[in-house]
């Protein structure tokens, strides 16, 4: 009978807690500032902050990241700091679409993972809210640990009220992808430095033409390729998607829509909007029935393993003559540039372990490990030729040469980019005039409703 | 008169409420705080995150109405219903009663009817996404067409309703059978007696008296129809020119709370499907009681 009764009670006890443990994560949050300092002064060895094994209270440490590209590289960098830490380093990989879903859902119930990447996207709307750790302490206190040797755009981008909340990890540039083999089958040119996007449009036009039996078209873009296509030709023609203050936008000016024109015209002899949306550039580029395409930096590795990959080859960003003097001037060619970053949540167990990891991925060793191994492009400035030399037989040095030749621009952002940049995109801005090309009145309305929408987002921001 | 509790009978209703209690809490934290939860964020401006949210009544519902899209999408999520539900209905109804006859291979071919329930519905979407596929899908190059199955707004939506009729018929089925063979053999042997055909069978004895089935089929999918999200989702590309004309209400939702972090208008959204889903719902109700035959 008494056992009986101790088990029931015991049973009761067990259900109890394990709901009480559904609920009982703690919305720990607005602690950054208070990061304690005598951990901030972990012991800090050579390699840019990786602690002696055994100084950390925890056995694992959780990373978040959405590029599986990216997957085997960085848990190689990981496991270095595995040895010397003994924390192990589990990466997850989940896509763009649910790794946001997700690191929001887990914000708002205080389960985000230790480390994870930010983006320029909602940066400003997680470190306002005191979400991501405050990195100030463990940054003043580590010896090896220097921002100056970090591209300035991106150091800013992840700073707020003067705190730094992430550490570069990378940045990107954007190229022109073509098909070789595409190229020599119809009789044409191959795209070189010196094209501008009017030499862009007569390429695809005579591929389109000549490859319509094979259903191969010159050129492919989404109004979804956003950073690493159309963005770079409103610059280029003297716009901003987002003006510097970020509160802004000039798409609708003379300038925005004179590109956007130019967009247009190539357009109409481009892969049209149905078949890109429903089977993707990358997809019908790598099914060999594209012969342009731009890319980012970051794609670099899904091109290079791919099955035909020998026919592609890479060149600079076209430029827009805007002054008509046939050659490239200053603010005439611009390629969108971004940068992540790694942070890590306010709440962690062990904010020592969480920089200390942070500080690896970022040290200058592992910066030029990570553009060995072809991961990306340093975070770390001056460290770019390693990235070039990673890929043997693969030409990727146009991504370096626009950094020296062109400008760069921030990838625009606002407060809250997702809002408007899904918008711009779809039925009542772009995508009505990327479904009829011919119309040279809808581009211009288009670009018309795109900047209504860009300035009410930033309104309710 | 107030009586009493001897110890024995309070001990007891301690008991009582001791087991029920894990229920309870869980319905409680699981069900009925998210559900106010969710009235009250409907009526809020709300911050990032959960934090900071201020009251404005309802404004969020006066967007929602004066916004075309909302409308639209409603009307979409009801133009699937209206595919999903009556076709999944009879082609189960007419598979059940085609295999609960004595036939070779009955059981193999319940289970591929089945079978598509037993997937993941993510999985399934992405299947149909390349069966679609204009270029390379199988569809077109076996009938040697280029429809655009998906992105052509006039027969996006229908193409939609197809896999949703697909993946559910071998559930309803599954069903239908159940209630077959609670219809007592003895009708269609006095039936056939009496020289009935097998389709007055059919009309006369298996409708009527599988009604209480059919009709727990029709309320519980017209809800889950309703709520459909996952199929639209998964298989359009959100630059598909087609979406505004096929995305559910429940796809809108997810825009707003999810894509745009705009949590209020999120609730609100729901909020208007809730009240939607129990008009639909009282009309059912109605329509139960005057054709549902009970034995």
């Amino acid at each position: 009978m008494k056992l009986r009764k101790l088990t029931a009670l015991f049973m009761t006890a067990a259900m109890a807690l394990s709901l009480a443990a559904c609920g009982a994560a703690p919305a720990a949050t607005g602690t950054a500032d208070a990061a304690p300092a005598a951990e901030a002064e972990a012991p800090a060895s050579d390699d840019g902050g990786a602690a002696p094994a055994g100084s950390f209270s925890v056995d694992a440490i959780t990373v978040n990241i959405w590029d599986n590209n990216q997957l085997a590289g960085l848990q190689e960098i990981a496991d270095e700091w595995t040895a010397t830490s003994g924390v192990k380093v589990n990466i997850d990989v989940i896509d763009w679409n649910n790794y946001w879903t997700l690191l929001e859902a887990g914000a708002s119930g205080g389960e985000m993972p230790d480390v994870f990447w930010m983006h320029s996207n909602t940066a400003q709307m997680y470190m306002e809210n005191d979400l991501i750790l405050n990195l100030d302490d463990f940054i003043a206190n580590d010896p090896n640990m220097d921002l100056g040797n970090y591209y300035e755009g991106i150091v800013e981008l992840y700073n707020s009220d003067g705190h730094q909340y992430a550490i570069p990890k990378d940045h990107d540039t954007i190229a022109l992808l073509y098909n070789q083999a595409i190229f020599d089958k119809y009789g044409v040119d191959t795209p070189t430095d010196d094209w501008t996007w009017e030499d862009v449009y007569e390429a695809a036009k005579a591929i389109t033409e000549a490859g319509k039996a094979d259903g191969v078209y010159g050129y492919a873009i989404n109004t979804s390729n956003n950073q690493d296509g159309w963005y770079n030709i409103v610059y280029d023609y003297g716009a901003q998607v987002v003006t510097d203050d970020h509160k802004d936008t000039t798409i609708d000016s003379e300038e925005g829509k004179a590109g956007m024109e130019m967009m247009r015209k190539i357009l109409t002899v481009a892969a049209p909007q149905d078949i890109v949306a429903e089977t993707g550039t990358d997809s019908l580029f790598q099914s060999n029935l594209v012969g342009m395409i731009t890319q980012g930096s970051w794609m670099i590795n899904s091109f290079y393993t791919a099955e035909s990959h020998d026919d592609y080859k890479w060149a600079m960003l076209p430029y827009a003559d805007v002054n008509g003097n046939g050659s490239c001037d200053a603010g005439e060619r611009w390629s969108c540039y971004n940068g992540l970053g790694w942070a890590a949540a306010a709440d962690v167990e062990d904010p020592a372990a969480c920089y200390s990891l942070i500080a690896h991925f970022c040290s200058k060793d592992m910066q030029v490990k990570q553009a060995e191994l072809g991961v990306t492009m340093a975070g770390f400035k001056g460290v770019s030729e390693e990235f070039s030399n990673a890929f043997e037989g693969m030409d990727v040095s146009a991504f370096d040469r626009v950094e020296a030749e062109g400008s760069l621009y921030f990838r625009p952002y606002t407060r809250n980019t997702t809002v408007w940049e899904d918008a711009i995109g779809q039925t009542g801005a772009f995508l009505d005039a990327w479904q009829n090309p011919e119309d040279v009145e809808l581009m211009a309305t288009s670009c018309d409703n795109a900047a209504k929408i860009i300035r009410d987002a930033i309104a309710n921001e | 008169m107030k009586k009493k509790k001897s110890p024995a009978q309070k001990k007891e209703a301690l008991w009582g409420l001791a087991f029920v209690a894990p229920t309870m809490i869980g319905l409680t934290v699981l069900n009925f705080y998210p559900v106010f939860s969710t009235i009250w964020q409907s009526l809020c401006k709300t911050g990032d995150f959960g934090k900071g949210n201020t009251f404005i009544g309802l404004k969020n519902f006066q967007k929602l109405f004066a916004d075309a899209e909302v409308w639209q999408s409603l009307w979409n999520t009801i133009k699937y219903a209206i595919i999903e539900v009556p076709f999944s209905i009879a082609i189960a109804l007419m598979l059940a009663v085609f295999l609960n006859r004595k036939m070779r291979g009955r059981s193999i071919y319940r289970t591929i009817f089945f079978i598509p329930m037993v997937c993941a519905p993510a999985a399934v979407a992405m299947v149909w996404r390349w069966l679609y596929n204009q270029q390379f899908g199988l569809i077109n190059n076996l009938f040697h067409v280029s429809v655009a199955w998906i992105s052509d707004p006039k027969i996006a939506w229908i193409s939609i309703g197809v896999i949703g009729v697909w993946s559910i018929i071998g559930y309803n089925m599954v069903l239908f059978l159940a209630g077959l063979q609670e219809i007592p053999r003895d009708f269609y042997e006095a039936a056939q007696i009496d020289g009935a055909t097998g389709l007055q069978q059919f009309w006369n004895i298996t409708v009527p008296l599988l009604s209480p089935t059919t009709f727990f089929i029709v309320q519980t999918r017209v809800i889950g129809a309703l709520t459909v999200f996952d199929l639209m989702f998964m298989v359009m590309d959100k630059m598909n020119v087609a979406l505004p004309k096929v995305q559910s209400i429940v796809y809108l939702f997810y825009q707003y709370s999810f894509t745009n972090g705009n949590k209020g208008m999120g609730a609100a959204v729901v909020m208007i499907l809730v009240v939607f889903i129990m008009i639909v719902t009282i009309l059912l109700q109605q329509v139960e009681k005057r054709f549902v035959y009970h034995n």
